[in-house]
């Protein structure tokens, strides 16, 4: 008997060591000397996983914020829609056709490699070479290569004059290291997942992934960009909750002391007045729009269009659906935080459906007994999208106080998006994150052809106007012409931009120091952000 | 020879019924509304990448020839591409796997723990009040909604009384032994949602098969010869009641499972059931067929367990064949 | 997601003996089920919600599109409180009660039309039988929700999608459970005697099977429906719902999608307070309904 009880604890004992074995291991403790930094972990939490860690392609959120951390963009962006200085501290034009920028001597890549204009021109030209599906390779139309003249100058051509692209090529594309890219074959399929790990300009460097669970990172020493040099928490923890309201409660009991993505408008208020919570507002830099597509008979009459325009009760939706929390743009889409840009001439059409009435008469059409127009227009929507998804019914009882008939149809996010693609649909709801240049987001939208011109419009005035923006590299004639530019969309409704929205993220009160930037893609998880938050002295 | 005979029968059962499962998969990608590329194609892979998987898979083939590689594909181990991440699904899968078994198996055994004396309790009370409690309770609990128990767990237990913590299977910068108190102290609340639905179904079947077993003629035997009712209870009638318990196990995992999703998805636990959740939103079919072909597998697999456990242990199996 | 209804419990195969003192069996059945408290209790509650799914017009207004109260608890003017847009949570609930009995009662009725078809013809052609069991009890070990989830996400969100797939899976059990009962009655001398008598099995089946196996049917309707609206809240719930109608699952849902579960407890209460009602009083209506036809439990 007393042989089974010893085998058995025996047994028991071998099962506790090997299982000893499967629980993660304490890494080493870094090398190098403490520094005037703290100790601390930021914890921040998202609702999707990280699947994809080559920032050159197309990715979500969570993929952003992380690749923000370890590779610099040359250009960032202020709250008045202006481009800033980061890895680049000059940038601009050499002559119509040639642009430059002269970056920063002090960075370096995590293993010691010096950061240099090679790795800039070597990353814009893998970019335009390989095509890998992104933004970044969308704002290369005209680029043609780059150059690294000195150690700290590039130079880039370009096929035609166009004086956006050097500043939306330095503020959408990341810069990445030549040493680790260029061995690895095309950039556009090279997954960059760490097999041998990571290598990062700064604030931070990725040391561990469990998938689905947390993607740690530590700090890199060497980080110029930050105030002292040195980012002051040594870990940076992003945690994966799915559901936002488990991210509320964890915020709440201090599990993580950040949530990344932006809140839900209606939990603002409720946050705001929560002890140990803080709310930042974040600039918003997109709008959200419906289109009309022209290729409908019905909506190719601008009378049409006007009246639709004029049948959606867009104070109700900016103060039920957001809160409060959106502004109106004039219905232009040049935005308020464009400050340079903004006209505020232009106003937002008035919710007058007497007046759509006279219109859809004007253009010829009879009310039936009922009031209602014998015109029917299929409205399309992307069911994940919560906000949209709640003011589109809106719309369409606006709609029916004026005879229009709306019919929705909501879809999950793939077939909304091949529904896009195919223009299949007589109204297109939706909205745009980052708007952050006229003149590209302009060509983009409204000329023929454009990657995004859901309205299928082509307008010979607006083209042309567009096209010399394009070309003009003064910038107060830039502007002017891209009022003009605006207006014509406006009276034309070739676009109906409904509002802008701010956004809120919640922090921890223990936390302190983050540096708020536009948009849901920096807002305070920017990399300068992160590098400079610090945990409040108890 | 008859037990080697019980139990390859009972993996040719096995067998069939996985095949069962991937037909069912296969047909009813092909045959519901919708373009059938979309189950293994995205929109948004290169035309080259999307032209590969479309021959793979032989979506211009017939139906047979389709059905044979995909076949073909499975055994080897290839469930696919998910949409969204790129990464085989199967990697994607078998990393979040061991989480959902962990969860699963602890509400199982809290279910077993605690469904036992239930069961009993309500047996020997058969008809009085503590009984009718029990069944009340029990009947109850199949009927809670999961998410809400979840939430509420979460909120009382998580936030107000702060014992345990929100969401995820463990804490971050935790090594060694204090690791695994802290994948306990994670798995805590998401086990009792679970288990609290599934205990009331327990309860009730132990104590229908004790009262079953206690109108047997041993056991009526057995009090004609003097011997009291507990040891009848405990050493004659559970014994003999234990058999079918353990069946209902087998039969239970398939909801548990199921289960499973939902419990995952509000305590943000890294198991199947969340990447379930997760592929729902972004319809990343691949990824959703092979969870379920996978999680059949682990019933299937489980259910042959305790078959054969249950030939095992039943004397009356061994002789019949 | 639900348990399995315990086996023993239901499936008893019992023939009905004619009643006591020349009374139908049916009548010494109520009269046993009038006795007990929590039967009549869950008849009432079961009887509450299919009336006011009937009468729902009557007792609220349908949610406005949207409402300027955003989250406010239950007041005096709402009375179960609004939710992220402003609506009116009562009014959520009462229409989510049509539809959520009208999910259950669809999904249901399917179900036990095909699970009885297929059960009886099981029993009665035993060469079918083996054919029948084999599928139920392949289609039973596998874990349904998932497969659920899969065929409601490609089919995209729809009232009907919800009521097929949750139908397409409830079969099985229903089968399961009549067609013991079905063996039972088909080895009974009086079928004998009948397929001596006539040729036409239809007649044998509607005349004497179907009736013998109506109880079971019963119960399994009340089953099925409560397992129904479990299903159809879950399906809602991970967003696979009608988005263009009200139900539980939706309320609960949009609650998730707004990030309010947590502050706005009365969001999450109200429609869990509702499934919880619709089911348990089904299942208790069930058990009390088998516990009475039980004849040991009749009047002597």
């Amino acid at each position: 008997m007393r042989h089974k009880t010893l085998a058995g604890a025996g047994l028991l004992a071998i099962a506790a060591l090997a299982l000893s074995a499967c629980a993660p291991q304490a890494p080493e403790a870094p090398s190098g000397g403490a520094s005037e930094a703290g100790n601390d972990t930021l914890t921040i939490a998202t609702t999707t996983d990280v699947v994809n860690y080559n920032p050159l392609i197309g990715n979500s959120r969570s993929d952003y914020w992380v690749t923000n951390l370890m590779y610099p963009h040359l250009l960032s962006i202020g709250d008045d829609g202006a481009k800033e200085a980061q890895l680049a501290t000059e940038w601009g034009y050499v002559d119509d056709t040639t642009g430059y920028y002269e970056i920063r001597d002090d960075m370096t890549w995590s293993d010691g490699e010096p950061l240099t204009a090679e790795d800039v021109a070597y990353t814009m030209n893998a970019v335009k070479q390989d095509q890998p599906s992104g933004t970044f390779y969308g704002q290369m139309t005209n680029f043609s290569s780059a150059t690294a003249v000195s150690d700290t100058r590039v130079e880039i051509e370009l096929t035609q004059p166009d004086s956006s692209i050097v500043e939306e090529i330095g503020f959408w594309g990341n810069v990445v290291p030549q040493h680790v890219f260029e061995p690895a074959g095309s950039v556009a399929e090279f997954a960059n997942d760490g097999s041998g790990g990571w290598v990062s300009a700064g604030p931070y460097l990725l040391t561990n992934v469990q998938v689905g669970q947390s993607y740690t990172m530590e700090r890199v020493e060497n980080y110029p960009l930050v105030e002292g040099g040195t980012p002051i928490a040594a870990k940076v923890v992003y945690r994966v909750y799915p559901d936002v309201n488990t991210e509320i409660l964890a915020l709440q009991s201090g599990e993580v002391d950040v949530i990344a993505n932006s809140l839900p408008p209606a939990q603002v208020q409720q946050l705001q007045n929560t002890d140990g919570i803080e709310v930042a507002e974040v600039t918003g830099l997109g709008y959200a729009h419906m289109t009309y597509n022209m290729q409908n008979p019905d909506l190719a009459k601008v009378e049409v269009r006007q009246a639709l325009a004029h049948a959606a009760d867009y104070e109700a939706i900016r103060s039920v659906v957001l809160q409060g929390q959106a502004d109106s743009t004039g219905s232009s889409p040049l935005m308020p935080v464009l400050s340079k840009y903004y006209d505020d001439s232009i106003t937002e059409y008035a919710f007058d459906p007497d007046q759509s009435r006279q219109l859809m008469e004007d253009a010829g059409y009879t009310a039936d007994a009922d009031g209602m127009y014998p015109v029917s227009f299929r409205l399309i929507y992307s069911l994940q999208d919560p906000v949209t998804s709640q003011w589109a019914q809106l719309v369409k009882d606006g709609a029916a106080q004026a005879g229009i008939r709306i019919e929705l149809q909501g879809s999950e996010r793939n077939t909304y998006l091949s529904q896009t693609n195919d223009g299949d649909y007589d109204i297109y709801a939706g909205n745009f994150a980052i708007m952050d240049d006229p003149v590209t987001n302009f060509s983009l939208s409204y000329l023929p052809g454009g990657a995004i011109n859901y309205t299928y419009n082509d307008d010979a005035e607006l083209n042309a106007l567009i096209a010399e923006a394009s070309q003009t590299f003064d910038e107060a004639e830039k502007i002017s012409l891209m009022q003009e530019a605006a207006k014509i969309v406006h009276e034309q409704v070739y676009d109906n931009v409904m509002y802008t929205q701010n956004l809120y993220v919640a922090y921890s009160s223990e936390w302190d120091g983050f540096i708020s930037k536009p948009s849901e893609l920096l807002s305070i998880v920017n990399p300068v952000s992160v590098a400079s938050a610090f945990r409040v002295a108890e | 020879m008859s037990i080697a005979l019980f139990v390859l029968r009972r993996l040719g059962r096995g067998a069939v019924t996985i095949l069962f499962a991937v037909t069912v998969t296969f047909l009813l990608l092909r045959l519901l509304p919708g373009d059938p590329a979309l189950a293994v194609a995205s929109t948004n892979m290169t035309e080259d990448a999307r032209a590969a998987l479309l021959t793979q898979y032989g979506l211009d083939q017939p139906l047979p020839v389709q059905y044979v590689l995909y076949l073909g594909q499975l055994l080897q181990g290839n469930l696919g591409t998910s949409f969204t991440q790129s990464v085989p699904v199967v990697d994607v899968l078998l990393q979040r796997l061991p989480w959902t078994l962990l969860l699963t198996i602890s509400a199982l055994v809290l279910t077993i723990v605690i469904g036992i004396p239930l069961g009993v309790l309500a047996a020997s009370h058969k008809n009085r009040f503590l009984d009718r409690l029990v069944q009340v309770l029990g009947v109850t609990g199949q009927s809670l909604f999961v998410p809400s128990v979840g939430i509420l767990l979460l909120l009382v237990f998580g936030l107000t009384f702060r014992w345990f913590p929100i969401g995820g299977a463990y804490s971050e910068g935790v090594y060694g032994m204090e690791w695994y108190g802290s994948v306990l102290q994670h798995l805590v609340l998401p086990t009792v949602s679970l288990a609290l639905i599934q205990l009331g179904s327990f309860a009730l079947t132990m104590r229908a098969t004790l009262i079953d077993a206690l109108g047997d003629d041993y056991v009526t035997l057995a009090k004609a010869n003097g011997i009291p009712p507990r040891r009848i209870l405990w050493k004659h009638a559970l014994r003999n009641a234990m058999l079918p318990a353990i069946t209902l196990i087998g039969l239970q995992l398939g909801f548990v499972v199921g289960g499973a999703v939902l419990t995952e998805t509000v305590f943000a636990y890294p198991g199947i059931g969340r990447g379930i959740y997760e592929a729902v939103t972004q319809l990343d079919f691949p990824v959703l067929q092979g969870a379920f072909l996978l999680l059949a597998l682990t019933v299937v697999i489980a259910n042959m367990l305790t078959d054969i456990a249950y030939g095992f242990l039943d004397p009356r199996v061994k002789t019949a064949s | 997601m639900t348990a399995p209804l315990t086996t023993t419990e239901l499936t008893t195969p019992l023939v009905e003996p004619a009643g006591q003192r020349g009374d139908r069996a049916s009548r010494a059945t109520w009269r046993a089920f009038r006795r007990q408290p929590l039967g009549i209790a869950s008849l009432a509650i079961l009887t509450i919600l299919v009336l006011v799914s009937v009468l729902a017009p009557i007792l609220s207004a349908y949610p406005a599109s949207y409402g300027t109260d955003v989250l406010r608890p239950p007041s005096a003017t709402h009375w179960f409180g609004t939710d992220a847009l402003g609506r009116d949570v009562f009014a959520e609930v009462i229409w989510g009660t049509q539809q959520s009995v009208l999910v259950a009662v669809a999904a249901s009725a399917i179900a036990i039309m095909i699970g009885t078809l297929v059960a009886v013809a099981g029993a009665y052609v035993p060469r079918l039988d083996t054919f029948v069991s084999v599928v139920v009890d392949l289609t039973l070990s596998l874990p349904v929700l998932p497969l659920m989830i899969l065929v409601a996400a490609l089919a995209g969100p729809s009232t009907w999608t919800i009521i097929l797939v949750v139908a397409a899976f409830s079969w099985p059990e229903v089968t399961r459970l009549v067609r013991s009962q079905a063996l039972a009655v088909v080895k009974l001398p009086y079928i004998d005697a009948a397929r001596l008598m006539t040729r036409n099995h239809i007649w044998i089946v509607g005349r004497h099977i179907i009736p013998a196996v109506t109880p079971v049917i019963v119960v399994s309707v009340v089953v099925t429906a409560s397992r129904a609206v479990l299903s159809a809240a879950g399906l809602a719930f991970l967003g696979l719902g009608d988005p263009t109608t009200w139900s539980w699952g939706r309320i609960l849902f949009e609650a998730q999608q707004s990030g309010a579960m947590v502050s706005a407890w009365w969001l999450t209460l109200f429609p869990s307070l509702a499934i919880l009602a619709l089911v348990l009083s089904a299942t208790l209506l069930s058990i009390g309904y088998n516990d009475a036809r039980n004849p040991r439990n009749h009047e002597r």
